[in-house]
């Protein structure tokens, strides 16, 4: 392979990407192919989405694109423009969310590197189903690995998380 | 249903690195960057054995954005690394031995001009005869693939005499064990950023389990002084053995040094797979023999363990599993020999539970085996052939004094009459069963290995009392238990407590972050200072209050009097004692051994485990499912409740994962499957949705080693009770793991129906 056609491999072409992340509108420019995880964490620094696979197996780099759970390895800089992402940054407002509350009561988390997928993707659950089965909690949830708990505390965390809000109903 | 803790309900602490884990806040060092960093990637053989007969850089060298290019010639010191020996060439030169072998690194503006850059790297390969098979590899005419031959290391040991022992057995059992080579599979891959420093010092921001053995192996290749050279190895996204090894720390390094500018590698998972450790395959011919009454007469085994290209902790591995044959059973007759050798495969190494997994895997086989031959209670049989409270160790040593064995196997017992029954299944074409294990596991590195322990405590002028440990957190806790201890010992608040890990600049000597020795340690440690810095604390107090040291005590922000009143808070204290030298007590000494092991490596601390499996097994698909899994833990005091929950089941999960999904299998050299839609481990749907651990938190009277430590414990017995129910079910017996379905579907079609015990 010639040196020409690496040189213009280096350079791919760029487009601008307008896009709402955490509530603030951002503007890039940036390659159409590039993947929303690289440019949360390499362009806007937002590394509390992590990268593990990038073969969309994990949910490691799981966000939330227009409210739906997405793995932002798989999400290309086109298909973001226009959207509204939501990254672990965003979930806390002045207070924890409940569900990073209940995480840390319960130790649903280790090492922590599947922390942030796995609370946006129970965030992502409970905003459509606020009083999932077993069974739904383990279909939403199969997406992200966790090597660390064996999911015991994490699946504490989430029946916590229920419990007290039906309670507060 | 939580943890049952038997002698005290502890509160349920939030971890100190808790809250910037939810929030994704915590940077690990794979988040950093730093101003004019370039991106490392590293150029590994494509083949798994081969001469190297050329490496060319030119054309690599011109494209734009490649900032240096480093090979063998740009080793300024060893050009090697390994734990134990160095073997394992840093840059290869003329050869080599699995597809993992880095031949050169390159550092680019951009991570794909790196890639690029890779691709342009000619190497010129003349292919070597390529050795998979560890028998092979014994054979005297196989390539040698290291100057002493292929067997890296033979363990043994023997007592008594088998042979004339298998004379007076009524019963023998014969079989082999096959156990697979299983990722690690931490979520964060392995990678950092290497930053030279203005002052020509360097800075490894790199995870890893033991910082000072990292600083000493990088001033080896560097040619560097150790002091010249700073650690930085914490968090880390999950390690479980993977990480302790050097892997991207040398080619980080020598790219720093070469442009100058901090170097950022981070491997993908592709990359991570095929570079990185594993647990050992290993082949274990277990013979063991009974006589009438149940006794176990004699037990011979023979261990092949697959090292792969490189040595690493291969030897002690194998000395693990030598040790841990017998278990914490009593027999008069054994003999053990275990072959550790090498092939073209991937570098098997240090991985939680150390060897111990596989071979408690075919003993527990045995036992279950031999208890069905005799017809005898599974449970009983244990019992019949338990160790002591005063019995030597597995290998003859003295221990300490433990009811460890004999009490996880009662708590095994009640959870076993709770769980009975309660199944009701719908479908005719599952059948349920049941299956119980016991395990024995050594802490710490043993005797006749260098093992050093110790920590800091000390009064910063912030008015915080400071604790340092040069441990690593994995991800297992760490913090928590440091805290934890600090609290517990000097009534005092998390506020009040800094805690220094993780940074050889920083750190005193604690030994490595392996071999659940951290939370043992922390606590031998801490019951080595406290009295000192108590005093010192306290009579600094006395000093700026004019109160009497004894009506002092230390609690939550401050010294108080007699219990009842704060009467100076830390920070005060501090302020009022900024011209005293720092109060700093500091300890060192060694990880217990036993007195009179002659086995190197032997252990004198052991915990203990016993698991309760409940499979279901699907008679049309062969897939087993784990309906409930169960563990007993004797391993001292619990320290952090949330830790200790967490390392049983997730250590129990892994094992899970171990008996019925996960092989990384090789196919003449090269990993089949590399990344996790290929090599499958749990998931949520894939556990027991209620687990349950039971914490014997009993002690020996007088005995002064505090918590043992449960890293590794809770992967131990999980495997041969998951494979035990499954007997239960179908009358199968499994000799390998993952067991395979297929088998699964053979063996119940020819056998036909289920076999009660």
């Amino acid at each position: 392979m010639g040196m020409k056609e690496h040189a213009e491999i280096m350079t791919p072409p760029k487009m601008e990407i307008s896009l709402t992340i955490n509530g603030t509108n951002v503007v890039l420019q940036v390659p159409p192919t590039k993947r929303l995880v690289t440019i949360l964490r390499e362009e806007l620094h937002l590394t509390g989405t992590k990268i593990s696979c990038e073969v969309g197996r994990c949910g490691a780099c799981a966000v939330q694109m227009n409210n739906q759970l997405v793995n932002s390895c798989l999400v290309m800089a086109y298909q973001a423009n226009d959207t509204s992402i939501v990254t672990i940054e965003g979930l806390a407002g002045e207070e924890l969310d409940p569900i990073q509350r209940a995480f840390l009561e319960e130790g649903g988390f280790q090492c922590g590197y599947c922390t942030p997928g796995m609370v946006m993707a129970v965030n992502a659950l409970l905003a459509t189903n606020p009083s999932p089965s077993d069974e739904q909690i383990q279909e939403a949830l199969s997406g992200n690995l966790c090597r660390c708990t064996g999911y015991g505390g994490i699946i504490r965390a989430v029946q916590k998380v229920i419990t007290n809000n039906n309670q507060a109903i | 249903m939580a943890i049952q803790i038997s002698l005290f309900n502890k509160k349920k602490k939030i971890r100190p690195d808790g809250l910037g884990k939810v929030t994704g806040a915590l940077k690990y060092l794979t988040d950093l960057s730093f101003p004019g960093m370039l991106y490392g990637k590293i150029l590994r053989s494509t083949e798994p054995h081969a001469e190297i007969q050329s490496i060319s850089v030119d054309q690599a060298k011109q494209l734009p954005g490649v900032r240096a290019i480093v090979t063998y010639k740009d080793v300024p010191g060893l050009n090697g690394f390994g734990l134990i020996f160095p073997d394992q060439p840093v840059l290869c030169e003329d050869r080599v031995r699995y597809v993992g072998d880095a031949i050169a690194a390159v550092a680019a503006d951009t991570i794909e001009i790196a890639d690029a850059a890779l691709q342009l790297i000619k190497v010129e390969y003349k292919k070597l005869p390529v050795i998979v098979d560890p028998e092979e590899a014994l054979h005297p005419n196989a390539p040698r693939l290291h100057p002493d031959g292929n067997l890296l290391h033979r363990a043994y040991y023997s007592k008594g005499d088998v042979e004339e022992g298998f004379q007076s057995c009524s019963h023998i059992v014969e079989e082999i064990y096959e156990l697979p080579r299983q990722m690690h599979a931490y979520m964060e891959t392995e990678g950092g950023v290497i930053v030279p420093e203005v002052d020509g010092k360097l800075t490894v921001y790199v995870g890893t389990q033991h910082g000072f053995k990292d600083r000493y192996q990088l001033s080896r290749i560097l040619n560097m002084n150790e002091t010249d050279i700073r650690i930085v190895s914490s968090p880390m996204g999950g390690s479980f053995g993977g990480k302790d090894e050097l892997n991207i720390q040398p080619y980080g390094a020598l790219l720093a040094l070469a442009t100058n500018c901090p170097v950022k590698i981070h491997q993908t998972r592709r990359e991570s797979v095929r570079a990185g450790l594993k647990r050992h395959p290993m082949k274990i011919t277990m013979k063991t023999g009974v006589d009438d009454s149940g006794k176990i007469l004699s037990h011979k085994v023979k261990i092949l363990a697959d090292t792969g290209a490189y040595a690493t902790l291969g030897p002690a591995v194998l000395d693990f599993s030598v040790e841990h044959a017998p278990g914490p059973y009593v027999i008069p007759n054994i003999e053990i020999e275990g072959l550790s050798v090498f092939t073209n495969n991937g570098v098997a190494g240090e991985f939680r539970g150390f060897g111990g997994n596989q071979v408690t895997f075919a003993l527990e086989g045995q036992i279950d085996r031999l208890a069905e031959k005799l017809k005898m209670d599974p449970l009983e049989f244990r019992e019949k052939n338990l160790r002591q409270v005063d019995s030597p160790g597995p290998l003859g040593q003295k221990i300490a004094p433990t009811s460890g064995a004999r009490d996880v196997l009662e708590a095994i017992k009640e959870k076993l009459h709770e769980n009975t029954n309660n199944s009701h299944l719908s479908d005719q074409w599952k059948v349920t069963g049941t299956g119980v294990a016991i395990s024995i596991h050594g802490g710490g590195l043993g005797v006749g290995r260098i093992d050093p322990a110790g920590g800091r405590l000390s009064f910063t002028k912030e008015g915080k009392i400071e604790a340092a440990f040069g441990f690593e957190e994995c991800g297992q806790g760490l913090l928590a238990v440091i805290e934890t201890l600090v609290m517990e010992e000097f009534k005092c608040k998390e506020d009040d407590i800094r805690i220094v890990v993780g940074d050889t600049d920083s750190v005193p000597i604690s030994g490595s972050s392996t071999a659940s020795r951290a939370t043992s340690m922390v606590w031998n440690s801490i019951q080595r200072m406290k009295e000192t810095f108590r005093d010192e604390i306290l009579e600094r107090a006395s000093r700026v209050t004019d109160l009497p040291v004894n009506e002092l005590t230390m609690g939550p922000n401050g010294i108080w009097l007699t219990d009842e009143s704060l009467c100076i808070s830390y920070v005060e204290l501090a302020e009022k004692t900024l011209n005293k030298p720092l109060l700093k007590v500091e300890t060192s000494f060694n990880f217990p051994v036993s007195p009179d092991a002659v086995v190197d490596g032997s252990h004198f601390l052991y915990a203990f485990s016993s698991v309760l499996a409940r499979v279901e097994v699907d008679l049309l698909t062969g897939k087993v499912k784990v309906l409930d899994l169960e563990q007993a833990i004797a391993a001292g005091p619990v320290v952090s409740l949330l830790g200790y929950q967490g390392q049983i089941e997730g250590g129990g999960i892994m094992a899970l994962g171990y008996s019925l999904m996960e092989e990384a299998k090789m196919e003449n050299g090269a990993y089949v499957n590399d990344n996790f839609d290929t090599y499958l481990i749990p998931t949520i749907q894939d556990v027991p949705f209620v687990m349950n651990v039971e914490a014997i938190e009993k002690l020996q009277e007088g005995d002064i080693y505090g918590p043992r430590g449960v890293g590794e414990i809770g992967t131990i017995a999980v495997a041969p009770a998951i494979v035990k129910a499954i007997h239960d079910a179908t009358g199968c017996w499994v000799n390998k793991l993952p067991v395979s379905r297929e088998f699964l579907l053979e063996q119940m079609a020819t056998r036909g129906e289920k076999r009660w015990v």
